[in-house]
């Protein structure tokens, strides 16, 4: 079971089929998909998903949902699996999450054991001093199921806050995408507060909802359930996916601007080998890189109130201008555009 | 496909028999022409026809519930493929000019099959209107099998769209209101962990009944997403509007809603809302009626 390497890649086996995939697989028999058709090219019997050895890597997850999307054939498919998500079924590290004293604590250790509870989409909690931003990054190279993968996490997300807080919270969305036909969906699930076309996809809350203590906690239990969860991280050799790990370094040594050389020496690897693992999973350094310097330069400007020279500089541009122009570049709009847009 | 064998069995062994016959009967007084002699022209043209009939009885048996307009559509069918098959048969095979009934099995049965169709297709218009009685409330005007929601017998929230960009058209040219009512069931959430979600799916298609009883016979009942249900209401204004919101969510507080594994009462209620259509595209009437919604959620929130 122990992998060879510090984290998992997009063919490496380590989602157990009889969490996650089952809980999809089960959505999909309640609405009547045969399946034969629904495990068509995915490598996984429909009389192995119960057995608790059945484990299957992120790629035959992901062409599980593309069969699912497509045999379903219902805009409410995401969402419906979103909401069975969390804290769901998924032995010791659900238990530690339904039994999580208030909701930073389980947003935490959603981070935290995210190889077992979110192995496809990364999901990472940011803190400032108003507010709490839960953010998702893709860790398997999701491809044209990212969308879904997206809706179906974020649901998890409120639906848990609302199941295991027991009340409505003022979440408030953004996606990357423009608005969807189905918006209905997003209004059920998701709440009313929706703004598209961001640069980034996450979930706002004001801070001092995360503290709120949650009735159900057993103090006890919980430790207990945290320990087996991280036993089984531990046992599952590998915390965090090639991306996901890369992606952690790049925030790390963002103010240095690294190049693939220097990443591919960080990942004791060639330059060759890296680039080839990055195509696997269907980016590229490059990619990669913007994608972080993105994320850090909106978190200069919005939470630290940086300027542009100031940003420019933290992120190793030559000049200022060279800076507004690799930021419309990754976002479609010069600084100060969109961050009036953020505002407005 | 072994359900419909399953189903047809006498009569599809009884056109597949019939077949056989016709072909033995012509290999019996006849013989085989040389290849020479095919005429492909005919061969394609008969063949095909052959073909597309049966193509038309399997789709026909496939896709309707047995009974009597089935039965008749399906011997209809089958006398005009066993017509076209006999007359392929002529193809491949010369018989005598000394045998006559060939003409028959050939001519014979098309009259016959047609006028079966005839009557069965008219029967069929009259299961129709029957049918499109029992949708009543369900569908206006136009029917789009795609736009059907995949849970519940309704509409989804892309038929809504298209009837309301029609019904705000039409009620501003007749000079008529034209309002909507959102209903929403509250703490669904908490029936689908409590019960399951099959239960909660039950709840979905119990409440699409109930409310299909309350609305009028010219409203129609879409469900939106989830568990948030819409009814359109012509000519109606934003007072009748409330009143009938109010009779809605009165009528969901009263179901007595049983759950299957345990039969025990699963207490619902529902957050309702309204508002009136004006010069507006579609999306943004139901962006207005999510946040009238959402304001009309707002005081029970804890609970919701």
């Amino acid at each position: 079971m122990t992998l060879a390497c510090p984290w998992y890649e997009c063919d490496s086996r380590l989602i157990a089929a009889h969490q996650q995939p089952a809980t999809l697989i089960e959505l999909c028999l309640s609405r009547g998909i045969d399946s034969h058709r629904l495990l068509r090219g995915t490598g996984l019997f429909i009389e192995d998903v119960p057995n608790a050895d059945t484990l299957i890597s992120p790629t035959q997850f992901l062409t599980l949902i593309d069969n699912a999307q497509r045999l379903l054939g219902a805009d409410d498919s995401s969402f419906l699996f979103g909401q069975r998500l969390l804290p769901g079924h998924h032995g010791a590290a659900s238990q530690a999450l339904a039994l999580a004293n208030n909701l930073q604590q389980a947003l935490e250790l959603l981070g935290e054991l995210r190889a077992l509870l979110s192995p496809l989409l990364s999901p990472r909690l940011l803190l400032d001093e108003q507010h709490a931003y839960v953010y998702w990054l893709d860790s398997c190279g999701a491809g044209s199921q990212a969308r879904f993968l997206l809706e179906a996490n974020m649901t998890a997300v409120v639906a848990m806050s609302r199941r295991l807080g027991g009340e409505h919270l003022p979440w408030q969305c953004h996606f990357r995408q423009a608005p969807p036909r189905y918006i209905e969906q997003y209004w059920v699930n998701l709440g009313e507060d929706l703004h598209f076309n961001r640069p980034y996809n996450l979930l706002r809350l004001p801070r001092e909802c995360l503290t709120r203590a949650w009735p159900q906690t057993v103090q006890s239990t919980a430790q207990v359930a945290c320990q087996q969860a991280r036993q089984q991280l531990h046992d599952l050799g590998a915390e965090a996916s090639l991306l996901d790990t890369l992606q952690r370094w790049l925030f790390r040594h963002v103010r240095e601007a690294p190049n693939l050389d220097h990443a591919a020496a960080a990942f004791a690897m060639s330059p060759a080998t890296m680039k080839r693992k990055l195509h696997k999973h269907g980016t590229s350094y490059q990619e990669q890189h913007d994608q972080i310097r993105m994320l850090v330069a909106l978190y200069l400007y919005q939470v630290k109130g940086y300027s542009n020279d100031e940003v420019a500089s933290h992120l190793r541009f030559h000049d200022a201008t060279n800076f507004r122009r690799s930021f419309k570049r990754w976002t479609g709009l010069a600084p100060s555009a969109l961050l009036a847009v953020l505002r407005g | 496909m072994s359900n419909l064998l399953h189903h047809h069995r006498l009569k599809l062994t009884a056109l597949f028999l019939a077949a056989n016959l016709g072909l033995l009967l012509h290999l019996a007084a006849g013989d085989l022409k040389a290849m020479a002699e095919w005429v492909w022209l005919d061969v394609v043209g008969e063949g095909g026809s052959a073909l597309l009939a049966l193509v038309w009885l399997g789709l026909i048996l496939k896709s309707r519930p047995a009974g009597r307009v089935t039965n008749l559509l399906a011997i209809g069918l089958s006398c005009v493929f066993f017509s076209w098959w006999i007359d392929l048969l002529d193809e491949f095979i010369r018989l005598p000019d000394s045998v006559v009934w060939d003409h028959w099995l050939e001519s014979g049965p098309m009259p016959v099959g047609l006028l079966f169709l005839t009557y069965g297709i008219y029967h069929w218009h009259h299961e129709q209107l029957a049918i499109s009685q029992q949708m009543e409330k369900r569908e206006r005007l136009s029917r789009e099998h795609r736009l059907f929601d995949k849970l519940t017998p309704l509409g989804g929230a892309d038929y809504l769209r298209r009837q309301l960009q029609l019904s705000v058209q039409h009620s501003a040219q007749a000079q008529q209101p034209l309002s909507l009512v959102v209903v929403d069931i509250n703490n669904f959430d908490g029936i689908n962990q409590r019960y399951g979600h099959d239960e909660g799916d039950r709840v979905l298609q119990a409440m699409t009944q109930l409310l299909l009883l309350n609305v009028r016979q010219q409203d129609l009942l879409c469900r939106l997403a989830g568990d948030r249900f819409v009814v359109l209401l012509p000519a109606t204004g934003e007072t009748l509007a409330n009143q009938f919101a109010g009779e809605l969510a009165e009528a969901v507080r009263h179901l007595a809603h049983k759950s299957r594994q345990h039969g025990e009462r699963i207490q619902l209620s529902a957050t309702v809302a309204t508002v009136m259509a004006l010069q507006e595209t579609p999306d943004s009437l139901l962006q207005r009626l999510n946040l009238a919604l959402a304001k009309a959620k707002r005081p029970l929130a804890l609970s919701a």
